[in-house]
């Protein structure tokens, strides 16, 4: 942790105003629920429970006000749809992280919540202001039924979806988050025993809701919480529906890097460079659903995804596609072989195997999507710089062609350079989308439009380093990853690359025709580790002036 | 995608269960109550609940004196100790058993399921010991920490 926590949370201005918001609401409710059950001459036979049922009604009150917000962040579609209007509100992009805030928020009050209640029945059991006992309320009341199975719930959700057990295992983590749905149920009905009364009996009726309120004293928050609820279940009923339209699989490629490129043609498909979608194969899983970035670009007449076989899920895939590993392997040994005895064999590593779809019939596939991401707005700078880290190179894929359509059609608006940055372990394992980098590479006119910088950052052996020096004098193309840029070895320095940016804009050089009086904005679109965002948002932070603008944004995977 | 690592899994929900019950505890030495006091028991208003003396035993232990509460407090946060694990049993062979482990949840839902309040972290206990059974069904094994590991990003 390199800065402390009170410097995050409360020096950043979003920050503190998220802080003061979120956490103040729900001391405001907490409050209101306290005095408003305090106050209240109907509830005076309760109110001779003192503290612990005035706590036991704020901490319900907050509870309603989370339990209301932590479905918010999942409305993926409705995120996606208000997400341009709104970027500068709210970091729409940080969705999850929201809902993990009201998970935290909702596991302490319902211990608050739940031990005031404890008290309550104690002590209900022992002046018998009520006929009953203890137990009765906690095991035979909807109230009691309810609370302690949403906990149960509580402890099993909470628990698999820990980032460790989420990473081990996703679908442990995925179904038993269903578990939601029972808990929200659990939720709804919580106040249905009609606990809140100033009636000696429940004041049940036959009509919905089935309680009287002029006796009935709850909140009623089910009135506002349900309506997530009901949005989210829409949504979910929605992807479902969209899922099912006419999708096929039209073509599988398998790249000598062992990436599996699915090309599936779905007109009813509309996205953005840059954006992610969730694929389902019934035949392997007909539950799962796996995200990938989507890697075709918009004005490409498919949609395609770039898959690597590294867990169960893919395996499987690769072996229903009869691209199982051990073909990977020997495509991989003999692309290898062919390019030691080709020296100068470029586009070895480019030639990719079409599986003929006569010999074998292609699954059936299903996509749910597209998703956000804020690499959208490239166009609305004038500078991008794109940053992808390993893996996290992926929605550059679709960015990139979709840059390199929008030139030949000359419609790039406000953009007027792309800087690209790569920084990976080993190059070679991602042999599909050098191919990529090569094509977009070859069709640059303007040699200044678009740089690409390649980070390789593993070490490097002896024999790797006589060939790079033997290879690359003089040569063409880079000897590693076949493009005429120079790969660059070890980690890049973020802080002098966007000083010599900055400078370089400010003396006009960067940018010939901008004019100095206008403000320059230079976004940065990063996807990848969390401790290189921070390193790369500091230096942009940092260099940021008055006349030009370096903004940032992470992708979420 | 993967496999779930059982005895993981188990470690978070065996804290929860732990710090459940220690909270638990607390609040029930204010509050003392017999969890099983109704069998036999007369209802009285004013009063209330009236156990039968058949459970005088219990009732000395857990009203009178909350004994029970005791136990299951120090159980808990030895549980918590071990999981967690605190820095004394931390490369210890018993941090890695999954039969002690097994045999104290297990105890502690014995003795939570005792008082009015523990039910809950009683319940979670047994969930947890399922956790380990099941790690245990399939031979999982907790691999002995490595010492000479340095901490991320301070190599």
């Amino acid at each position: 942790m390199t800065e402390s926590w009170f410097r995050r949370e409360f020096l950043t201005p979003r920050r503190l105003i998220f802080n003061v918001l979120f956490y103040g609401l729900q001391l405001f409710f907490f409050g209101y629920g306290w005095f408003s059950q305090e106050r209240n001459q109907k509830l005076a036979a309760l109110n001779g429970l003192k503290w612990s049922v005035w706590v036991s009604r704020g901490a319900g009150l907050t509870l309603a006000f989370l339990g209301g917000c932590i479905l918010l962040p999942m409305l993926r579609n409705v995120i996606r749809i208000i997400r341009p209007k709104l970027a500068w509100l709210f970091p729409a992009d940080e969705n999850i992280w929201f809902h993990r805030q009201v998970a935290y928020a909702l596991a302490f009050w319902s211990m608050v919540h739940t031990t005031a209640h404890y008290v309550n029945f104690f002590n209900v059991e022992r002046t018998q202001v009520r006929v009953e006992k203890a137990l009765d309320i906690h095991y035979t009341q909807p109230g009691g039924i309810t609370g302690h199975f949403m906990l149960l719930i509580m402890v099993l959700m909470y628990t698999t979806a820990h980032h460790k057990v989420r990473h081990q295992c996703f679908e442990a983590f995925w179904y038993t988050h269903h578990l939601a749905f029972f808990w929200f149920i659990g939720l709804y009905a919580h106040a249905t025993g009609c606990f809140v009364r100033d009636s000696v009996e429940p004041a049940y009726t036959y009509t919905f809701p089935f309680y009287n309120t002029e006796f009935c004293l709850g909140y009623e928050s089910w009135r506002w919480t349900i309506w997530p609820g009901i949005a989210y279940f829409a949504e979910r009923v929605w992807r479902e529906i969209r899922a099912r339209r006419a999708t096929r699989l039209s073509k599988v490629l398998v790249h000598p890097s062992g990436a599996m490129e699915l090309r599936i043609i779905k007109p009813s498909f509309k996205y953005v460079a840059g954006q992610w979608l969730f694929i389902n194969i019934p035949e392997i899983s007909s539950y799962q659903w796996h995200p990938f970035t989507i890697t075709s670009a918009p004005e490409d007449p498919y949609v395609s995804v770039h898959i690597r076989q590294v867990g169960d899920w893919t395996f499987g895939l690769g072996d229903r596609l009869g691209a199982g590993p051990s073909v990977v392997q020997a495509m991989t040994k003999a692309a290898m072989a062919g390019q030691e005895k080709d020296e100068d064999g470029y586009g070895t590593r480019g030639n990719f195997v079409e599986l003929a779809s006569g010999s074998r019939d292609l699954p059936e596939v299903r996509i749910d999507g597209p998703y956000g991401a804020p690499a959208e707005d490239v166009f609305n700078v004038e500078v991008a710089v794109l940053i992808g880290a390993g893996i996290g190179v992926t929605p550059f894929a679709s960015i990139l062609k979709h840059i390199w359509y929008r030139q030949k059609k000359g419609t790039l608006m406000n953009l007027k350079r792309v800087e690209f940055f790569w920084v990976c372990r080993d190059a070679p394992s991602f042999g599909w989308f050098q191919t990529l980098l090569q094509e977009v590479e070859e069709a640059q006119i303007d040699p200044n439009f678009l740089r690409i910088n390649i980070y390789l950052t593993q070490k490097i052996s002896e024999d790797m380093l006589w060939n790079i020096a033997v290879n690359d004098a003089g040569a063409e193309y880079d000897p590693l990853t076949l493009l005429r840029t120079r790969t660059m070895f070890g980690r890049p320095d973020w802080k002098t690359i966007y000083s010599r940016m900055r400078q370089a804009i400010e003396v006009g050089q960067y940018l010939p025709g901008i004019n100095s009086q206008l403000k320059t904005n230079v976004g940065t679109y990063f996807c990848g580790p969390t401790v290189l965002a921070r390193a790369i948002k500091e230096a942009t932070v940092a260099e940021t002036t008055k006349d030009i603008n370096f903004s940032f944004a992470k992708e979420h995977f | 995608m993967g496999n779930l690592i059982w005895h993981e899994w188990a470690r978070y929900v065996s804290i929860t269960a732990s710090l459940y019950s220690i909270w638990a505890a607390f609040y029930g030495i204010l509050y003392r109550k017999f969890f099983w006091d109704f069998i036999g028991g007369t209802l009285r208003a004013p009063g209330g609940l009236q156990p039968s003396p058949g459970i005088a035993l219990f009732i000395d232990i857990i009203v009178k004196a909350p004994v029970v509460q005791l136990i299951t407090m120090f159980m808990a946060m030895g549980m918590v100790a071990l999981e967690f694990p605190a820095p004394f049993v931390k490369g210890t062979s018993i941090q890695r058993n999954f039969t002690i482990k097994l045999v104290m949840l297990i105890m502690q839902a014995f003795s939570a399921i005792m008082f009015y309040q523990g039910t809950n972290g009683a319940i979670y206990s047994l969930v947890a010991a399922i956790g380990y059974g099941r790690a245990m069904m399939l031979g999982e094994v907790m691999e002995e920490a490595k010492n000479n590991k340095g901490r991320g990003g301070k190599a």
